[in-house]
Order: structure tokens, then sequence, then C-alpha cells
């Protein structure tokens, strides 16, 4: 059988070398391969999860009842994967060894919840994401990308240094939004409370600013722009000290102790003001807009 | 052998010296991890200090229970379980501690704040402040489309809307000197507590020192530049609040670096 395969190897030109530095490499590259590890957790109702990590994406979805499932993959060699459960709580945390940077130490991980959990979930890098959730969301992250859809009910605090923030049907909680240079793009997204603050990111919303709600945009240097439909209802209150505000609505004029600077600012209702919008800039431009 | 496992069995191991009893893998975690091995060496070296202590001068028998009392009400110690082989009390697990402390981050985060408030708070109203006739219902008609031309100059000059009067108080003081040139242009050195936290950020997180340091250039050109205008114009309310969430936005940077890079 040897023979066969010595004389096979022979006919196909494959010289040992050959053949044995392929085999080491394929061994290296499996070492470096990263690992998936799988924790299973038994909670009761409104869970609080907390996941840190310091490189890597973290993704949550829901799952069953009273079930989380954490899966992280990562590579043993360098990071460790330090988690604990105190009754409903549950902390999940990377642990870079020595010697680990960006490259080597990244953990990803990805979350299956009771949909009424409340999750922290702190990366640098990102990107984190959620979706299908009905508890607390509070996402932190350094450049992380963050994506929300199709949360209900809960708060959402998003806190990061850069990177795009989207958030997309999110409703009937309090919306919490600080970015130093991310843009923000809100779709559908309505509550008792939504605001956005951003130094130089750009925000947009589309959508009809619910009803009873109190919406504050404010950036630096930013573009806020919002796109709403003809029937929305909303007191509008709009002003940058140094960029242009343009709206196409004809808003009614509303008493105000601000007074309106034409080109710089507009004060007035659309509907029967249900809501109120602060649009502030200090040197963006800022447009409302009909759909 | 994780983190958890090896603080589990440290009190076992300084009480009877037993590194080799738990095996190469408590050998190899401590080689990797800095945390652990640290916290190892200061325990070793308390207990040392400990026995001397104890060779020279031996307090009464009675301190260590109410040494014992007390570190219990910290929550620092319990007792161990009835399935444990030891009955004698066990550490209680603390967090992971970070090589080095970031704690001069959260007074700086919280001193922003406050010398951003005392700055907008304190700044005189001076009398020519652009006071502008408070809205009565009707007299402001609403403008559909607005819209001004966005050339720089145009921004510049006509912000805010000023009367040849107006600008003419503008570049005078109350007192009649000359107002201050803007000082937004020259971009300053940075401040102490900037580079000590870049220095922190370079030791820590060295991948992020660039995303870092553009950012707070960034909200420091963001902070002169609002303070410039509200140097032009100290009665503008709207101005001082930017200046506000300018400061505000420098304290988010710092509370990031402060959660993301211990």
């Amino acid at each position: 059988m040897a023979g066969l395969l010595m004389a096979g190897l022979r006919q196909v030109r494959i010289d040992y070398p050959t053949v044995v530095g392929l085999v080491l490499a394929s061994c290296l590259a499996s070492a470096a391969f990263a690992a998936s590890k799988e924790y299973r957790y038994t909670v009761g109702p409104h869970a609080n999860i907390t996941v840190d990590t310091q490189y890597g994406a973290i993704s949550v979805k829901p799952g069953s009842d009273n079930l989380v499932v954490v899966t992280a993959t990562f590579k043993p060699e360098n990071v460790e994967v330090d988690q604990q459960q105190s009754g409903n709580r549950i902390e999940v945390a990377s642990h870079l060894l020595r010697g680990t940077d960006q490259q080597t130490g990244q953990v990803d991980y990805e979350l299956m919840i009771p949909p009424d959990a409340n999750v922290n979930l702190r990366s640098s890098t990102g990107p984190l994401s959620a979706e299908r959730l009905r508890g607390d969301l509070t996402l932190e992250g350094a450049e992380a990308v963050v994506n929300v859809r199709n949360v209900e009910d809960g708060h959402v605090h998003v806190r990061t240094m850069g990177g795009p923030i989207t958030l997309v049907d999110v409703r009937n909680g309090h919306v919490e939004i600080a970015s130093i240079s991310g843009d923000v793009h809100l779709k559908s997204v309505t509550g008792p409370l939504v605001q956005v603050s951003s130094g130089s990111g750009r925000i947009f919303y589309d959508g009809d600013f619910g009803s009873g709600g109190d919406y504050r945009f404010i950036t630096h240097s930013g573009d806020i722009e919002a796109l709403v439909p003809a029937d929305v209802s909303a007191g509008f209150r709009a002003h940058s000290m140094l960029g242009r505000v343009q709206h196409d609505f004809p808003l009614k004029p509303r008493h105000s102790r601000f007074s309106e600077e034409v080109g710089r600012s507009f004060i007035g209702n659309a509907g029967q003001a249900s809501s109120e919008v602060v649009l502030r800039s200090f040197s963006g431009r800022i447009r409302l807009k009909q759909q | 052998m994780t983190c958890s496992d090896v603080q589990r069995v440290l009190p076992e191991v300084i009480d009877g010296d037993l590194n080799g009893a738990f095996g190469s893998d408590f050998e190899t975690h401590l080689r990797s991890c800095p945390d652990c091995s640290d916290l190892l060496s200061d325990l070793k070296m308390i207990t040392t200090e400990a026995r001397q202590l104890a060779a020279t001068e031996e307090p009464s028998p009675s301190v260590w229970p109410q040494i014992a009392a007390q570190l219990r009400a910290e929550g620092l110690i319990r007792d161990q379980n009835s399935e444990s082989a030891a009955g004698g009390p066990v550490l209680v697990q603390l967090p992971p501690r970070p090589r080095w402390s970031a704690w001069w981050l959260a007074p700086v985060a919280a001193a922003l704040v406050a010398a951003g408030s005392y700055v907008i708070s304190h700044k005189p109203a001076p009398q020519f402040a652009n006071q502008q006739a408070p809205a009565t219902p009707g007299a402001a008609p609403a403008q559909a489309p607005t819209t001004v031309p966005e050339s720089p100059a145009a921004t510049t000059a006509s912000v805010p809307a000023a009367t040849p009067e107006q600008e003419a108080k503008k570049s005078t003081t109350p007192t009649g000197l000359p107002a201050p040139a803007p000082e937004a242009t020259v971009e300053p050195l940075p401040s102490a507590e900037d580079r000590q936290f870049l220095s922190v950020v370079s030791t820590r997180a060295p991948s992020m020192r660039a995303a870092y340091e553009n950012q707070l250039k960034a909200v420091n050109a963001d902070i002169r530049e609002t303070q410039a205008y509200v140097n032009r114009n100290p009665g503008d309310a709207d101005a001082r609040q930017h200046l506000m969430d300018a400061y505000q936005q420098k304290t988010l940077l710092y509370q990031i670096a402060l959660d993301r890079i211990q």
C-alpha cells in the first residue's frame, strides 16, 4: 500500500518538502482558528444580561422565554471568557491575556435571550446589534457600528465615540443616543422621549414623531434632517447658530419665548402639535422635509 | 484554568504555599495572566509581612475575631459552605483588577462639566446683548420654505442677524475698548489632562490612540469655536447652551475612555 502511495506521489511529481510544508501550514492554520464556546443559563422574567468585550461583535436576538444562550467565538490562547450568573443577572466579559491586541483578542458573541430581558452590550470596536426585544437596551462602544431593530416598550440607550448608529422600528420607550462623531439614522422611532446628540455626526429622522413625545436632536457641526408625513402632529422649534435652516411645511405660528430668525430658525405647529420637536445645531444645516 | 479558578484556590496557595499542588494549569495561567500573577505576589508579600509582624508583636487573640467580623461586614470574606473541605473563611471574588488605574479620568470628566458650567454661567451679560423682542402670537408668520445662502462669508457675516449698529457694538466692549480678536484660528497645545489622557490610551489601548486623539482634537476645536462665539455674543443663551453641549461632548469622550480602556 505504502509502495503504491509512493509510486503515486512520484507519478504526480510532488516532492517531500512540499508535502511536509503543506502539512505544517495546515496545522498552523488550524491552530490559528477561533473556537466557539457556548454558555447556557436559566433565568426568570426580566433578566439582566451584560456582555463586555474589548474587541469584537455582539449580536442579540430573541430566544426562548427562560433561557439565555451565549455563544462566544475566540482564540483561547489569547482570550478568556469570564462569566457568572447571580440569580437573574448574568455577566459575561472577555479577558485579554498578556500580549493580546486588537487582531488576536477579538471575541464575537451571539446571544439568544428571552425577549423581555434587559441587555447591556459593550465593545470598543463592535458592531453591536439587537433586534426583536422588549427589554431595556444599553449599547456602548468607542468606534462601534450600532444597529437596533424592532424594539418595543424598552428604553434604548446608546453611547459611542464614532461609528454609525441605526435604529429602526423602536417604539414606546425612552431613546437616548450620544455620539461624538457618529451619524445617527432613526427610522420609525417614536416614544415619550427621543433624545439624540452628536458632535459632528449627522442626524437623520424618518418617521411621524408619534404622539405625546418629546424629541430633541442636537449637533455641533452635523446636519439634522427630518423627513415626516404631511399629517404629522408636532410642534417644531429649530435653530442653527451658523448653519441654514429650512422647512417645507405650512407651520402655524405659535407663541414662544424664542424669537424666530429667518434662515436660522423656525418655530411653528403642524396638526395638533401632540409631540414637541427641538432641532438644534451650532453650525450644521437643519432641514424639515415632507415625505 | 480561568481567573475565577485561580482566585478560588489562592487562599489555599497562600496558606500552604501549594503552587505546585494545583498542577501545570495553575502555573500556565499565572504566566499568561498579569492580573492573577500580580494578585498572587501581592498576597504572598502581605503574608510574609504579616508573619514578620507576628514574630515581633503578637496582638491580643481577641483582635482576629474582630478583624474577621469587620471583613465579613464589608463583604470581603464569607464562611465556606458545608460541602467545602476546609471550614475557614474564604476570600470573596472581586472584579478583575486593572493593571493600572484610570481613576483620575472620572474627576477630570466631572471637572470639565463643572468648568464648562462655571464659565457659561458666570459670563456677564452686557447691556448691549442683542435682545430680541419676545414673540407675540401671530407676530411671526411661518416661512415656507425658508432658506439663506450657504456661503461661509454669508454665514459669518450675518450671524446673528445684525444691524450696522449692532455690528459696531460687537466690536467694542461695554467700556468702549476694542473687543478681543476671535481666538478660534490657532490650535493650542493640548492641556496637561489631555496629554495624560492620550498617554494612558497609548499605554493601554495603543490601537485606539489615533481614534481617541482625533476625537479629542475635534471636541476641543468645537469648544474653542463655540467659546469664541460666546465671547463675541455673551448675551446669547443659545450659544452658551451650545458651549455646554460641547463640554459635554468632551466629558462623553473621557467617560467612554474610562469605561473602555481600563
